[in-house]
C-alpha cells in the first residue's frame, strides 16, 4: 500500500514534469512563432493590416458601411420616409460619392455614443459620422484615426429659466443640481472636470440613451442637461416646451472639434476622407455649388478647381485611387460645406461661428489642391 | 485478487485506463489551446490596430463622476468598480430578501382557498413574470422619476421629515450604523454564541425531561442581554483594536520571501492533506479498496494543484505581495474601527431631510435615500424574481404528498400550524436548489440597471471603457466579478442545500 502511494506520487511528479516543459516550449515558441507566422496571419484581421485595403475594402463592396447618430435632429436623424439625414450623415454620402460616384451607396448603422468606438475596431462599419470629439486618447490610444473637423462644437449646459437661469449664468450657478448627461462621451468627463475644479458639487446622472436624459430634464429629475452646444440648440428647437429653456455659459466649457474617424494604419482611406472633406471647404470658398458645379467642371476658372474637379489632365484624384471626377460628384451630389451647413444646422438656429470659411473669421481652412 | 484469470493484456490503444487518462488530458490541452488562440489572436489583432492592453487604468484618475454610491467622485478605476460593486451588491442582497419573502407569501397565496387572493396572486405572477425585465425596470424608473410629485422646498411630503417620495428619488427613515457599531458588533457575535449554546442546553434538557423548556425563548433573552451589555459596554471591545494593529505590523514586519514559503507550503500541505484523506476514506476494514482509474485522476489533480500552487507563490512575488498588502489593508481597516475612548450609540436614527445646496432642493444625506435609478431596478428585479419564486414554491407545496396535510389534519393540527411544521419543511428541500437559481438571476439581472444609469458595475465599467478604451480589460473584470458572484452565491445555497437534504444512512 505504501509502495501504491509512492507509484502515485511519482507518476504525478512525471506527468507534471511533462507538463512544465510542454508548457515551456509553447511559450518559448510563441515570440519568434509570431514573426514567422506573421504573412498567413494577415488575412485574419482585414481591417488592421496594411495589406487589405480599407479603400480597396470599400470598393469592393461597392457600399459604404457609415455609423451615425439617429437620435440628433440636426446632425443624424431619419426622416418622416425612414431615411437617415442630417449633417454627419451628408458627410457620409460625400465620401461615398467620393468613392464610388454615388452619394446614396452607403449602408447607415444606427449607433450609441457607447457602442461607436467598437463598432470601428471589430470592421462592422468603416467609416464613423457621429458628432464624435476628436480627442488625443481617441487619435492614438483607441487604435483610430480623425480626419479634418467639420464642426467646432463646445459643451455647453442648459437650463430651465423658470428655474432662475440666463444666458448668463455661470458655471457656479449650478451648485447642488442633479446634471444629466449622455454616457460614453467626453461631456461627462469635462462637467465633471469643470465642476471639481471650481469646487462646484453636483450630481451627475449619465444615460445611454440620450433621449431618457432629456425626459428626465423636462420632468425636473434632472435639474441641468449638459451636451454639446449644438445638440442642445437642436433639442431646444425641435422639442415644444423649448421656449422656457436656456443655454449657457456664453463661452462652452470644453472644445468639442466634431469630425469623422476609422481605424488606424488606413492612410489612403484616410486621405480620400480628408480630401473629400477639403473640397467641400474649397468649394464654398470659390463659391462653386451644386447648381453651378456642372458650368465649373465645363469651364474651369482656374487651373486649381480644374484639377479639384477632374476636369483638367493634372489632376491628382486618380493617383489616390479614385475616379477622376469624384470631388465633382461630392459637390454635385451632397454639395459644397456650406450648403450642407444650411441646410441641416440653419433651421435649428445654429450660426456659423467658428464653422465659417478662413477668409470669414473662421477655422475652414482648406489645403490647396495641387 | 484473489481470483488470477488467465490475462491477455490489451493493446495500449484499446487499454480502457489509457483511453480514460488519454481523454482527460486531451480535452485540457484541448481547452487550453483553445484559450491561447483566442487570447493570442486578440492580442495580436490589438496589437496591430495599436490598441495599448495594459492595467494602468486602475490606477489613474478617470476624470468621472459617479451617479452614487461610496465614491462619487472616484479617484482611481478602482474605486470606480468599487463603487459600481457595492451599489450592485445593495440591490442583489436587499433583493433577494424581499423577492424570497414576497415569492413565498405569493406562492402559498395562490393555493389559498380564498378565491380573490388567489386570482390576485395568479395575476401577480402572469403579469410580472410574461412582461420583459428591461420594460419592468424602465417602467418603474420613468414612474418614479416622471410621474412622482416633483421636489419643491423642504416641505416634501407625503409626510415631511419622515417619508419623501419625489421625482428626485425616495427617501426614508432608516437605523445607520455609527463609528461605534464594529465595537458593538463583537458584543452581537458573542450573543449569537452564547445563545446558540443556550438553545442547544435547554433542548437537551427539553429531550431528557420531557417538560417544556422553552429553547427558543432562552435563546432570545440571552442573545439580547449580550446586545443590550454591548450597547454601553462596547468600548471594552475598543481593545481588540490593539490585536488588530499587532497583527497588521506582522504582516508588515515578515519579509515577503517568509510569507512565499508560508503560502507555497500551505498550498502543498493542503493537497497533501486532501490526498491523504481521500485514501482514508477509501479504506475499509479490509484494507485500502482498488482504486479506479477516477481515483488516480482526482489524486493527481490535487497534488498538480498544490505543486503548481506552490510554484505560483515562489515564482511569482508580485502575488504574494498583493495578498500580504491586501491582508494588510483589511486588518488596518479593521484596527480604524476599533477604538478604547471611543463611545456612544452604535446605532441612531436618521431621518430624511431635504437640503438646498444652491437653487435646487435635494434629498439631504440624513436618510435612507432611493435614487429613481435604484428604485427601478430594485423593484423590477424583487417583483420579477418574487414571480418565479412564488411558482417555486407553489410547486414545492404541491410536491409534497397530500397525504402529510391530511395525517396533519387527523391530529388536530391548525391550517397555518400545518403549513408551517409539516408542509413547509418537507417543500423547502425541493424548493431549493431552483431558488438558487432565481438568486444567481436576480444577481445578473442587476446589470440591466445600465438602462436606467444605475452605477452598477457593467455602467460604471462602460464609462470608464469609453474614456479610457481599455475594454478587453474591463471586460475581463466584469466577468470575473459575476462569476465570482455567483461561484459565491451558488456557494451559499449549495451548503445550505447540503444541510438541508436528508441524512440517509
Amino acid at each position: 500500500m505504501k509502495t501504491r502511494i509512492v507509484v502515485v506520487v511519482s507518476i504525478l511528479a512525471m506527468v507534471l514534469a511533462a507538463c512544465g516543459t510542454g508548457a515551456e516550449e509553447t511559450t518559448t515558441t510563441a515570440p519568434d512563432g509570431a514573426t514567422t507566422v506573421a504573412p498567413p496571419d494577415s488575412g485574419t484581421t482585414p481591417a488592421a493590416q496594411t495589406g487589405s485595403d480599407l479603400l480597396e475594402t470599400v470598393k469592393a463592396r461597392g457600399t459604404l458601411n457609415c455609423g451615425v447618430n439617429e437620435t440628433l435632429p440636426g446632425f443624424g436623424t431619419k426622416d418622416t420616409a425612414g431615411n437617415f439625414v442630417g449633417f454627419d450623415v451628408d458627410f457620409c454620402r460625400a465620401v461615398a460619392a467620393a468613392i464610388l460616384g454615388d452619394a446614396n451607396a452607403v449602408h447607415y448603422e444606427s449607433l450609441t455614443a457607447a457602442a461607436r468606438f467598437e463598432a470601428i475596431s471589430s470592421g462592422l462599419i468603416d467609416v464613423l459620422s457621429r458628432n464624435t470629439t476628436w480627442t488625443q486618447s481617441r487619435d492614438t490610444d483607441l487604435g483610430t484615426d480623425f480626419a479634418e473637423t467639420t464642426y467646432y462644437d463646445g459643451q455647453q449646459l442648459m437650463a430651465k429659466s423658470a428655474d432662475g437661469f440666463s444666458s448668463a449664468s455661470t458655471l457656479n450657478d449650478i451648485e447642488g443640481a442633479t446634471v444629466c448627461t449622455n454616457a460614453g462621451t467626453t461631456t461627462e468627463k469635462n462637467i465633471s472636470e469643470a465642476a471639481a475644479a471650481l469646487g462646484v458639487t453636483i450630481t451627475l446622472n449619465t444615460f445611454e440613451d440620450f433621449n431618457i436624459a432629456m425626459e428626465n430634464f423636462k420632468s425636473g429629475a434632472c435639474d441641468i442637461l449638459t451636451t454639446d452646444g449644438s445638440g442642445l440648440v437642436s433639442k431646444k428647437a425641435t422639442d415644444p416646451d423649448g421656449g422656457g429653456w436656456v443655454i449657457f455659459p456664453s463661452v462652452p466649457i470644453s472644445k468639442e472639434p466634431l469630425g469623422l474617424l476609422w481605424i488606424s494604419n488606413q492612410s489612403r482611406f484616410g486621405d480620400v476622407v480628408r480630401w473629400t472633406i477639403f473640397s467641400m471647404f474649397y468649394a464654398e470658398e470659390r463659391g462653386i455649388t451644386a447648381a453651378n458645379v456642372d458650368a465649373e467642371a465645363a469651364a474651369p476658372r482656374d487651373g486649381e478647381i480644374g484639377r479639384m474637379l477632374g476636369a483638367s489632365d493634372d489632376e491628382v484624384q486618380s493617383k489616390m485611387g479614385l475616379p477622376k471626377d469624384a470631388f465633382y460628384q461630392v459637390i454635385k451630389q451632397v454639395g459644397n460645406y456650406g450648403e450642407v451647413f444650411d441646410r441641416n444646422l440653419r433651421p435649428l438656429g445654429l450660426e456659423r461661428g467658428l464653422n465659417d470659411l478662413w477668409t470669414n473669421g473662421g477655422l475652414l481652412y482648406s489645403p490647396p489642391f495641387r | 485478487m484473489s481470483i488470477v484469470a488467465p490475462q491477455t493484456k490489451p493493446p495500449i490503444w484499446r487499454n480502457g485506463t489509457v483511453l480514460k487518462w488519454a481523454a482527460q488530458i486531451g480535452v485540457f490541452a484541448g481547452v487550453a489551446a483553445l484559450g491561447w488562440i483566442l487570447v493570442s489572436t486578440a492580442m495580436a489583432n490589438m496589437r496591430a490596430q495599436g490598441v495599448s492592453f495594459d492595467w494602468e487604468f486602475l490606477t489613474d484618475p478617470p476624470g468621472i463622476q459617479l451617479a452614487e454610491g461610496i465614491f462619487t467622485r472616484p479617484a482611481s478605476g478602482l474605486e470606480v468598480f468599487a463603487t459600481g460593486i457595492v451599489n450592485m451588491l445593495r440591490i442583489t442582497v436587499s433583493g433577494i430578501v424581499a423577492a424570497t419573502f414576497l415569492g413565498v407569501v405569493i406562492g402559498i397565496s395562490r393555493l389559498s382557498s380564498n378565491w380573490l387572493l388567489s386570482k390576485l396572486s395568479t395575476f401577480f405572477i402572469e403579469t410580472i413574470r410574461n412582461i420583459p425585465l428591461l420594460v419592468q425596470i424602465v417602467f418603474w424608473f420613468f414612474l418614479c422619476s416622471l410621474f412622482f410629485p416633483a421636489l419643491n422646498g423642504v416641505d416634501a411630503g407625503p409626510i415631511p421629515g419622515w417619508l419623501v417620495v419625489t421625482r428626485k428619488g425616495i427617501s426614508l427613515p432608516w437605523i445607520f450604523p455609527q463609528q461605534t457599531f464594529w465595537q458593538w458588533l463583537v458584543f452581537v457575535a458573542a450573543g449569537v454564541v452564547a445563545a446558540r449554546w443556550m438553545v442547544r442546553r435547554r433542548v437537551r434538557q427539553l429531550e431528557e425531561t420531557g417538560q417544556n423548556t422553552h429553547p427558543g425563548r432562552y435563546g432570545f433573552l440571552v442573545f439580547v442581554a449580550f446586545a443590550a451589555v454591548g450597547w454601553w459596554a462596547h468600548p471594552l471591545a475598543g481593545a481588540l483594536g490593539w490585536v488588530w494593529q499587532l497583527l497588521a505590523g506582522i504582516v508588515a514586519t515578515v519579509p515577503l520571501i517568509g510569507w512565499q514559503l508560508v503560502l507555497g507550503g500551505a498550498a502543498v500541505f493542503l493537497a497533501a492533506r486532501w490526498i491523504f484523506r481521500f485514501l482514508d476514506s477509501r479504506r475499509t476494514p479490509a484494507g485500502l479498496a482498488r482504486l479506479t482509474d477516477d481515483d488516480y485522476f482526482r489524486m493527481f489533480l490535487a497534488g498538480a494543484l498544490g505543486l503548481i500552487g506552490a510554484g505560483v507563490f515562489l515564482l511569482v512575488p508580485g502575488l504574494t505581495d498583493l495578498i500580504a498588502r491586501v491582508t494588510e489593508f483589511v486588518l488596518r481597516f479593521f484596527d480604524a474601527k476599533f477604538d478604547f475612548l471611543r463611545t456612544g450609540a452604535p446605532l441612531a436614527l436618521g431621518r430624511p431631510s431635504i437640503v438646498t445646496p444652491g437653487r435646487f432642493p435635494q434629498i439631504g444625506p440624513t436618510g435612507m435615500t432611493l435614487t429613481p435609478a435604484f428604485f427601478g431596478v430594485w423593484v423590477g428585479v424583487t417583483l420579477y424574481t418574487a414571480a418565479f419564486i412564488a411558482e417555486i414554491v407553489r410547486g414545492g407545496i404541491l410536491a409534497v404528498s397530500r397525504g402529510q396535510t391530511e395525517a396533519g389534519l387527523a391530529l388536530g393540527l391548525k391550517r397555518g400550524r400545518l403549513l408551517r411544521m409539516i408542509v413547509l419543511p418537507q417543500a423547502f428541500r425541493i424548493i431549493l436548489p431552483p431558488m438558487g437559481n432565481q438568486y444567481l438571476n436576480l444577481a445578473k439581472n442587476t446589470s440591466l440597471g445600465i438602462a436606467v444609469a444605475y452605477a452598477e458595475p457593467i455602467q460604471v465599467g462602460q464609462t470608464l471603457f469609453n474614456q479610457t478604451g481599455d475594454t478587453i480589460q474591463v471586460f475581463v473584470l466584469w466577468m470575473a466579478f459575476y462569476l465570482a458572484v455567483s461561484l459565491v452565491l451558488s456557494s451559499i445555497v449549495n451548503w445550505y442545500n447540503r444541510k438541508l437534504a436528508l441524512v440517509e444512512r
